[in-house]
């Protein structure tokens, strides 16, 4: 050959011992290889791959000048590093090297020499002839980045961090929990020295978190991974812990916080508050507070208030706080919990099991118990004051909320109102019954006492406008002026004496000017206004009240238990009914005539739209008609007045919705003047925004960014997810009846305007909150930040993400244990005595559920524990692989159950693997102690008598295989051996490193036995149970070998890239892109600008998938050319 | 709704009480049952380990007929024909090698078959095609106060993997307590009844079903409820014997499923083979007792 010059190659051939020598012909394979063109010399030897042998090549390389070297040998996964080596050392290029395997692909798998031998010199001619196209190649060199990232805080993380801290950089070590620990801090004692899990583990916890250069980060989890060996970037997500490092580890908070779930460290048998620390042990010291989803009863309100919190106290018994947490969002609790249309209950997730909590019941409750108790309800301080006063027209919901915003922040606010008693229509609208006034009173004066002043009769538009107000000095004003204007109903014969505007009405009731009403009233209307109207009429003396709808029952807006109230004290409701005329004698109402109404298609309401039914008009006799159709502000009046402020078509303000700004500068609005007849709460909701929206304004900050409450549309799911992540399904929670509300009773109350509703008793209120299914498990009662002495806690803590750049990482992710109740037959789930491996390690544990105690589900002491190895490894159906641990931590219960109880322990076992240092020892000295052992699978686990009334006793049933005996061994508790698995987000991870998985499932070693610690990812190495199950002695040493490897990488500075890679040659390349989706390590990128795709080189792993697939063939793969591989085939196909 | 349905042979003799009541069961709930033609031995003999291929043939004989008749479903009671059936599918699926042999065997009869036939168990069609609520809204009586072991016997969730759990079945269970019943603390739900060793090592058998019947009566069942007819006769016909030999006092009523079905959809005694049980079940009006239970 010609090509590259004069080829001069050397050939060696192995004999492997008698490895290769015993099946193939070595001399005649020389023989052959030394007549091959291009060859310089062939030799063949005993062991290539020793010093001699490899020195004979150097030799050669010197003397002969050889510039191509073929070693025909074992498989190329063994030494072609080290062929490789030996021709560098001789100053050849490495990759001016080829290896034949004669021995895995032909000594080992034939039998017949004659054969062999020529399959041999195919396989030795074809190495021959392709290495004499082999160029020189050269590895780039990148600089290495002497960051470290640990993936995992468990004892390999740990072990890792703190020999890498030792020489690199930066470590971070990032752990999803709030502590660094992973299972090993679960554990009472480890095998075989029965040391303290804890004693061993926490002193090195605290080493990490002292040493300077680890940079601890818990609750965090890796997002993304960018970039190759030497240069990673890492995003990291950091969740938020809600408690600073203040935290002093004191307590005090667990003591208050109402909430208590499920304790996952605990493997979910003890229970915590939703502020917790881990275990005492735990690192970082503080605690954190388990936020899972906002509570949908606060997202409802449009003030967002507290209610899960205060439900949750109220379980507690906590009134006080819960009070005061109430009063820290909402002026006015007396009145909502009166009178709120609760969108809190009706969002509430309890009413997926039974019926939403009473919430706005249990508000009632709790102001009714601030005023019966020698309880001193001061408005809080502002903390800073301000000096530009603020005017607020209206003193109704959202006039009153908005004044005692303004005040909290330090305005000094007056509020303007027109009628002789502020309140709006909570003074003039809302009926005694239902909201006795000396309770609004209560409310009033509580704004009062912060400084806001009220001034009644004073009539905007009337007695002043807002220019009067400006000369005032009032630098902003909000305009609350409310819908109390009554929709006329548009029929002749409405203007006879008797036919009243239902909010005239009302409004006339409170203020005690007297109406005659006669005996017949009709109440046109659907709504809580005409419900009001009805129930008032009945109590001013009209003995037949009735309501004329003009749609049915299910369209009517006004609440279900406010009609169902009206109903109970007499009132009778005419659907399908519309007056068409008012029918008078004397200028005075006498009755009206109607027409029946039909329903027709839907309207913009989405309600069916009312149609009247022709020739159906009847008569019927009133003395009077009251109209509650509807209402509109009153802009009409104030069309002068409201200058420069744009208005609607029904006369709502118009205002911007996130601001809440009208169209003249300094003005705002809110409440039903904005969005027609509405609710309290709403208005309440609006008149918090625009304290908000008007501070900022006074400051001069631009009006964004808003904290208070606008709420956000929720989609609900249904009865087969689960409140937060410990709870059952909705659909499996245990049904109780909510507490009803006692009321006086009908026929009595209607005579007179004492309050209908009586309120809940302590003990009614504390049985009601204890249905909350605490949504979210923190209810943000504020609790803990009451108590909290350094002022640690801090609610508005949020996720934060952080990018780093670090050079190599480690994942050492760790494991999780099999799910036992996936084996039916052992019952685990199903009896309450047979736990899972970590259940009864917590059990042992002197920090866990039951202080140390071996006992049973009812307490008392086991007499008999079964110990079952295998379950869910070495099985086929489950996991093939044995889980390596579980003979030896059986042998350290076996030890613990005699070591603390008087049991008879049983171990059922297959296979008793006690393989490492001090194992067979503790074996021995175990056996000793007593223990039976029975070698044989168990077959179930089951009841012992087969009657279901007597409870307790376990039977475990087997076949004791040494005596070939079936057996049934009675006991009282069974711990199962389960299999370790890998975690559950295994292949997410596995996506994210760019790492492979084995067939068992954990993370692949780039070699078994010669690199546990590598990956297939250059940079990324693997330790621990993430890779494979081991016990604690071995997980150490395999990840004090990945820190090892990596800080070997670090003290070079440099790492080299292996150039078998790909290229693309940009004069062919066409642009198709066809390549970019088919690279697995993402290595190709597309220039635009160029119209060419290019290779990263650090990046590609010369795995050659574009090689193949380019349609242009414009890809090269550097050491393995068209050329190489074409002459490989033609020597293997020459002989 | 029809399914083309294939008795075998046991439902034609001793198991006549399951074809009468499976065909009483289909009728009330509206659901068509046609019979499949010249049906022929499933093949759940021994025959399997003479000749693989003749066996496999023999029983794939009747799928080529089903699918001949255009049928995705063929419905096979007797828990034996079900296995077999199932096993001839698969083995057909998994070996081209046997499958050639078997189609040139079939092809001399002048069949063919291509593997389109789902072969189901009866218990599996009313729960999860008819469904639990269609049949509770046909019941046309309370099952209130019976208290019944389910008995599912070994055949029917394995080792073909079908349409319930393998170790621990609950269809019977779910469709009886939806009809008012009670299942009782059963454990040995999917144990032996002992099969052909009734004949050839009676020792064996007779204890393996005295546990199986003295489980159910300790844990209080008023019967057992089976769903293959090699269970029941089994569990029925040597309850003499086995209270003479090993001392006991048996009376346990064994019914096959679709009898009490049938009770609860108000098909009479007589049209669900009920006076052919050897223990009878002594049925009250509204709730259904019996004599079960050990002295």
């Amino acid at each position: 050959m010609s090509v590259n010059g004069n080829v001069r190659t050397g050939v060696y051939i192995c004999h492997c011992g008698v490895n290769i020598a015993q099946t193939v012909d070595v001399e005649a394979v020389r023989e052959f290889a030394a007549r091959q063109p291009g060859v310089a010399v062939a030799r063949d030897y005993r062991f290539m791959c020793s010093d001699p042998g490899q020195e004979m090549i150097r030799e050669d390389i010197n003397q002969l000048g050889l510039n191509r070297v073929v070693v025909a040998a074992c498989s190329p996964q063994m030494h072609e590093l080290t062929f490789r080596r030996a021709c560098e050392n001789a100053g050849l290029n490495r990759y001016l090297f080829q290896m034949a395997n004669i021995r895995e692909q032909c000594s080992w798998i034939h039998d017949d020499r004659k054969a062999a031998t020529r399959k041999a010199e195919a396989l030795v001619g074809a190495a021959i002839r392709r290495v004499a196209w082999h160029q020189p190649l050269l590895p780039r060199v990148e600089a290495m980045n002497p960051n470290v990232l640990v993936v995992g805080g468990g004892i390999a993380g740990i072990q890792a961090a703190l020999e890498l801290a030792e020489g690199a950089g930066e470590v971070y070590l990032v752990e999803r929990q709030s502590t660094i620990g992973g299972q090993m801090a679960k554990f009472d004692k480890t095998f075989p020295t029965l040391d303290c899990a804890s004693c061993i583990l926490t002193p090195k916890m605290v080493s990490v978190s002292h040493r300077k250069n680890i940079r601890l980060l818990t609750l965090s989890e890796v997002t993304a991974v960018e970039g190759y060996v030497g240069n990673f970037t890492v995003t990291v997500r950091q969740r938020a812990r809600y408690v600073t490092d203040k935290c002093t580890s004191c307590g005090d908070c667990t003591k208050v916080c109402p909430v208590h779930v499920p304790n996952w460290f605990d493997e979910l048998r003890s229970q915590r508050t939703a502020i917790h620390k881990a275990f005492p042990q735990a690192v970082p010291n503080t605690y954190v507070i388990d936020k899972q989803e906002r509570p949908p009863c606060k997202e409802a309100c449009p003030i967002g208030q507290e209610a899960a919190g205060y439900v949750a106290l109220i379980r507690a018994g906590k009134f006080e706080q819960a009070i005061r947490l109430v009063r820290s969002k909402n002026p006015l609790p007396v009145i909502c919990g009166r009178v709120c249309y609760h969108p809190c209950e009706t969002e509430c997730n309890r009413g997926f099991v039974d019926k939403p909590v009473a919430i706005q019941h249990l508000k009632r409750f709790l102001t009714d118990w601030e005023m019966t108790h020698e309880y001193d309800i001061q408005p809080p301080q502002p903390s800073e004051r301000h000096s530009e006063p603020v005017a607020v027209i209206g003193a109704g919901p959202a006039g009153l909320t908005c004044a005692h915003d303004l005040a909290l922040r330090g305005y000094p606010v007056t509020v303007f109102e027109a009628l002789p008693a502020p309140g709006g229509m909570l003074a003039v609208g809302i009926p005694e019954y239902r909201l006795p006034k000396r309770l609004l009173n209560f409310e009033i004066d509580y704004i009062r006492r912060m400084g806001v002043q009220i001034l009644t009769d004073r009539r905007f538009g009337r007695d002043f406008t807002l220019e009067d107000l400006e000369r005032q000095g009032f630098k902003a004003v909000f305009i609350a002026i409310g819908a109390h204007q009554g929709l006329p109903l548009g029929v002749p014969g409405e203007e006879a004496r008797g036919v009243f505007q239902g909010t005239a009405f009302l409004a006339r009731t409170a203020l005690g000017i007297p109406q005659p009403l006669g005996p017949r009233v009709a109440v046109i209307g659907g709504g809580n206004t005409a419900i009001d109207c009805a129930r008032t009429a009945l109590r001013s003396g009209a003995t037949e009240v009735s309501i004329l709808y003009r749609r049915s029952r299910g369209e009517m807006p006004a609440l279900p238990e406010e009609i169902a109230d009206a109903e109970a004290e007499g009132v009778s409701i005419v659907y399908l009914t519309a007056p068409v005329e008012v029918l008078s004698r004397d200028g005075r109402v006498s009755g009206l005539r109607c027409v029946r109404m039909e329903l027709g298609e839907p309207d913009a309401s989405g309600r069916r739209r009312p149609i009247p039914v022709p020739g159906s008009e009847f008569e019927l006799e009133f003395s009077s008609v009251i109209v509650a159709i509807g209402q509109r502000p009153g802009t009409d009046a104030l069309a002068s007045a409201l200058e420069g402020i744009a208005l609607a078509r029904d006369g709502a303000i118009q205002v911007n919705a996130e601001t809440l700004e009208t169209t003249r500068k300094g003005v705002f609005a809110g409440g039903d003047a904005c969005l027609g007849p509405a609710t309290v709460i709403a208005a309440m909701g609006m008149g918090k925004r625009a304290a908000e929206a008007i501070a900022k304004y006074l400051r001069g900050e631009p009006l964004r960014d808003f904290t208070t409450h606008m709420v956000q549309p929720r989609y609900r799911r249904g009865e087969s997810f689960r409140p937060h992540s410990y709870a059952p399904l909705y659909r499996d929670i245990e049904r109780a009846e909510r507490v009803p509300m006692r009321k006086l009773p009908g026929e009595e109350r209607k005579h007179d305007f004492r309050e209908v509703e009586l309120g809940y008793s302590e003990e009614e209120a504390m049985r009601e909150a204890s249905r909350c299914l605490n949504c979210g498990v923190c209810v943000e009662c504020m609790e803990c930040v009451r108590v909290c002495e350094p002022k640690a806690v801090d609610h508005g803590m949020k996720d934060e993400t952080v990018q780093l750049k670090v050079g190599q990482i480690l994942v050492a992710s760790g494991y999780r244990t099999f799910d036992a109740s996936r084996m039916v037959q052992y019952g685990y789930g199903l009896y309450p005595n047979v736990l899972s491996a970590l259940e009864f390690e917590r059990m042992l544990s002197a920090t866990g559920p039951t202080g140390g105690r071996i006992q049973l589900a009812n307490g008392s002491e086991p007499r008999a524990v079964a110990i079952v190895h295998c379950v869910g490894s070495r099985d086929e159906n489950h996991h093939r692989y044995c889980s390596r641990v579980c003979c030896m931590y059986a042998l350290k219960f076996a030890h613990l159950v005699k070591d603390r109880t008087r049991a008879e322990v049983y171990n059922f076992y297959i296979d008793m693997r006690a393989f490492g240092k001090g194992y067979e020892e503790f074996y021995s000295r175990v056996l000793d102690e007593g223990m039976n052992v029975i070698r044989g699978k168990v077959a179930e686990v089951v009841r012992a008598s087969w009657s279901q009334q007597e409870e307790g006793a376990l039977l475990v049933r087997c076949e004791d295989t040494l005596i070939g005996r079936f057996r049934e061994i009675p006991v009282d508790m069974v711990v199962l051996c389960n299999a370790i698995e890998p975690q559950a987000d295994v292949e997410a991870v596995r996506r994210l490193f760019g790492l492979s998985r084995s067939p068992d499932g954990f993370f692949l070693e780039r070699h078994p036995k010669l690199d546990p610690v590598a990956t297939s990812t250059d940079g990324v190495f693997v330790a621990g149970c993430a890779q494979g199950p081991k016990d604690i002695p071995d997980t150490v040493a395999q990840a004090s070998a990945a820190a090892a490897r990596m800080l070997g990488n670090i003290a070079r500075g440099s790492v080299e890239i292996d150039p078998v890679r790909a290229e693309v040659d940009e004069k062919l390349c066409g642009g198709c892109r066809l390549c970019n989706t088919l690279c697995p390590y993402h290595a190709i990128e597309y220039s635009e600008q160029d119209n060419v795709s290019r290779i990263n080189p650090a990046v590609c792993k010369g795995c050659g998938t574009c090689v193949a697939a380019c349609p242009a063939g414009a890809i090269t793969g550097f050491g393995f050319s068209q050329q190489q591989v074409e002459a490989e085939l033609e020597g293997l196909l020459a002989v | 709704m029809e399914y083309l349905y294939y008795p075998g042979c046991s439902l034609e003799s001793s198991g006549r009480a399951y074809d009468e009541s499976l065909r009483a069961v289909f009728k009330a709930l509206g659901v068509g049952l046609k019979e499949l033609a010249d049906w022929n031995c499933c093949g759940a003999t021994i025959y399997m380990s003479v000749d693989e291929a003749a066996s496999v043939a023999i029983s794939a004989r009747n799928l080529a007929i089903a699918e001949g008749d255009g049928a995705r479903d063929l419905i096979a009671p007797c828990s034996a024909c079900y296995t077999v059936l199932l096993k001839t599918n698969r083995f057909l699926k998994e070996s081209p090698e046997l499958k050639a042999k078997v189609d040139h065997l079939l092809k001399q009869a002048g069949l063919s078959y291509n593997l389109s036939v789902n072969v189901r168990h009866p218990l599996d069609v009313l729960v999860n095609d008819i469904g639990v609520e269609v049949i509770a809204l046909s019941a046309q009586r309370s099952l209130e106060g019976m208290r019944f072991a389910p008995y599912y016997g070994c055949q029917i969730v394995r080792p073909e993997r079908g349409f319930d759990d393998c170790e621990f079945p609950v269809a019977m269970d779910r469709l009886f307590e939806r009809l008012g019943a009670e299942p009782v603390y059963y454990p040995l739900r999917t144990r032996c009844c002992g099969g052909m060793l009734m004949t050839t090592f009676p020792e064996v058998a007779l204890h393996l079903v005295d546990e199986l019947l003295s489980c159910a009566a300790e844990n209080g069942a008023a019967c057992i409820v089976t769903t293959c007819p090699m269970c029941q006769v089994n569990l029925e016909a040597y309850q003499k014997r086995i209270n003479s030999k090993l001392k006991r006092a048996h009376r346990m009523p064994v019914l096959f499923f679709t009898q009490l079905l049938g009770l609860a959809l108000g098909c009479s005694e007589r049209s669900l083979g009920l006076h052919r049980s050897l223990e009878p079940l002594t049925v009250t009006a509204g709730a259904a007792a019996g004599h079960g239970g050990q002295a």
